[in-house]
């Protein structure tokens, strides 16, 4: 019976806003490890947090956490939430904030394990708003786990963020998940995914197109591409074989092919003066890019 | 228990925040007590209208924490999601109108406290069964008007919410006869008086601090247990709109 408790779950959940579907029959069961929600604006990522926080009540479908409704109390006692517009109080310190927090929760984290884990030292005892936005976006983050979640929804949790901040915000994500947390975050960051996600979940228009771990995604692709520099014409490169597409920036070269071994061997015994070769797997950015095209 | 520790959290942070908001806390503390030793004592000859002063001004003194401690930072707090961070977490979803009700009943007790001091200063001595039924009026007072400022919170977003209580604010006041008497307006102003439940509240302030004048206690309070339950409904209904 254990088996069958999802840290959280959707079920043929229908969402719309007039005669906008936001979601359109969308299931989805999500347990241990770090799951990326990935979609263009307005694909209904963000609605679906909403809905499975109990923020906004499906038309049709089942939304559970645990097994509970969202907006049980056993439920909320269980998730962490971050959302994009989640700005806090002007006029508290971080360190109230964390405290204020804490005492929502019957089981929270340690204040000051709260404060090392979301970076807050430097600056706990500064007013919110003359905070930077990377810092208030670690105080937003220090708030979604105060309570010792054991699922996290994060909603874009690093838009605006810089790389360094970003890239330290990662890595603790990556600690939680690591002691068994479920993590669902919204990214529009492919990187972001790409980083982080043991899973990735492919949102389009309110359904859900794709779903796998980044390496099966870019498998199911089947796509490999070759870099290069030669002065070659467009006609010349897609004559060799395998070749899917190609893109000419000069005499820099990128050709993708279902079959690099052999593309790559007719490229060389047909052009010699080819240099600068090497294959890549592609990034998500082209696997998104195929699939929401 | 851990109900009572997140409820005193919440009027924690709520009472610190207000602490540190000048605008708040200036309009509040400083506004009341300012007017009534300027328009009760400095430019009055008679004790007669010092003591009338000091029911009408109690009234007044609770507004600004109940209208402007709701209506501006709930419009405020709904507006950047704060509110509904708060609703996803598991603490009772009102205990943030708990953290503003402690924090307003607070700021109240303390400018009501120094409008007495002042008045008391100022001559006016009245046995202490009459300080205490006054001081139990101006706290009921709190209720009605604190719903009107959580109406306009919920309602409105921060910068109409700031522009409309500061008008709801003043009018409350003057054209309730919280400044001066009623009696010296036109008649169709005092028409407008008796519509406020500023006016009734300060009708019954006056009827037992013993005013001169005859008062119909049971009269005034029928509208302001009236405006209530309509405040209470609009407050209910919009407070559902918000959240779905």
């Amino acid at each position: 019976m254990q088996n069958d408790v999802f840290a959280f779950r959707a079920d043929n959940v229908r969402k719309a806003f007039g005669q906008k579907i936001a979601l359109d029959d969308v299931s989805l069961k999500l347990s241990e490890g770090i799951t990326a929600i990935l979609g263009k604006n307005g694909a209904g990522k963000s609605t679906l947090i909403r809905c499975a926080l109990g923020l906004e009540r499906p038309d049709k479908g089942q939304i559970s956490i645990f097994g509970k409704p969202s907006k049980s109390r056993a439920a909320r006692e269980r998730v962490g939430i971050m959302l994009q517009d989640g700005d806090l109080p002007d006029l508290l310190k971080p360190l109230e904030l964390v405290e204020l927090f804490a005492s929502h929760y019957s089981n929270p984290m340690l204040v000051a394990e709260v404060i090392e884990k979301a970076q807050l030292q430097g600056f706990e005892n500064k007013l919110y708003k003359n905070l930077s936005g990377g810092q208030k976006r670690r105080v937003q983050f220090a708030l979604s786990i105060v309570g010792n979640p054991d699922i996290l929804f994060l909603d874009e949790p690093t838009t605006g963020l810089d790389s360094e901040v970003r890239r330290s915000l990662w890595s603790t994500v990556q600690e939680l998940a690591k002691s068994g947390k479920t993590v669902c975050l919204t990214t529009h960051y492919l990187e972001e995914a790409e980083a982080l996600a043991d899973r990735v979940v492919v949102l389009d228009a309110g359904q859900i197109i794709d779903d796998g771990s980044v390496l099966e995604m870019k498998k199911r692709l089947g796509i490999s591409i070759i870099q290069c520099s030669a002065n070659l014409s467009k006609g010349e490169l897609l004559a060799l074989p395998k070749v899917v597409s190609c893109k000419l920036e000069g005499t820099a070269l990128e050709i993708r092919t279902s079959d690099p071994d052999v593309t790559m061997k007719a490229l060389i015994a047909q052009h010699p003066t080819v240099v600068d070769l090497s294959i890549s797997r592609p990034n998500l950015e082209d696997v998104f890019e195929a699939l929401t095209q | 228990m851990s109900m009572f520790k997140s409820l005193s959290a919440e009027a924690g942070a709520e009472i610190l925040s207000a602490m540190r908001s000048p605008s708040y806390m200036i309009p509040t503390l400083v506004f009341p007590i300012a007017f009534y030793a300027l328009f009760g004592l400095v430019l009055t000859q008679g004790r007669e209208m010092t003591a009338y002063l000091l029911a009408t001004y109690g009234v007044f003194a609770v507004m600004g924490p109940s209208i402007f401690g709701f209506g501006v930072t709930v419009a405020a707090e709904r507006e950047r999601g704060w509110l509904q961070l708060k609703q996803i977490s598991p603490t009772p979803a009102l205990g943030f109108v708990f953290g503003k009700f402690i924090t307003t009943l607070l700021f109240s007790g303390i400018i009501l406290a120094l409008l007495y001091c002042t008045a008391a200063y100022g001559g006016i001595a009245m046995p202490r069964v009459v300080w205490a039924s006054l001081l139990g009026v101006h706290l009921l007072a709190i209720f009605p008007m604190l719903l009107i400022g959580l109406s306009i919170g919920l309602l409105l977003r921060s910068n109409a919410a700031l522009a409309v209580a500061n008008i709801v604010f003043m009018g409350l006041a003057i054209l309730g006869g919280l400044w001066m008497p009623v009696s010296v307006y036109p008649e169709a102003m005092q028409n407008i008086a008796k519509l406020l439940p500023s006016y009734h509240l300060a009708e019954i302030s006056l009827a037992v601090s013993q005013a001169p004048g005859e008062r119909n206690i049971l009269g005034n309070l029928i509208p302001v247990v009236v405006a209530t339950v309509l405040l209470l409904g609009l407050v209910m209904v919009s407070w559902n709109r918000q959240k779905k």
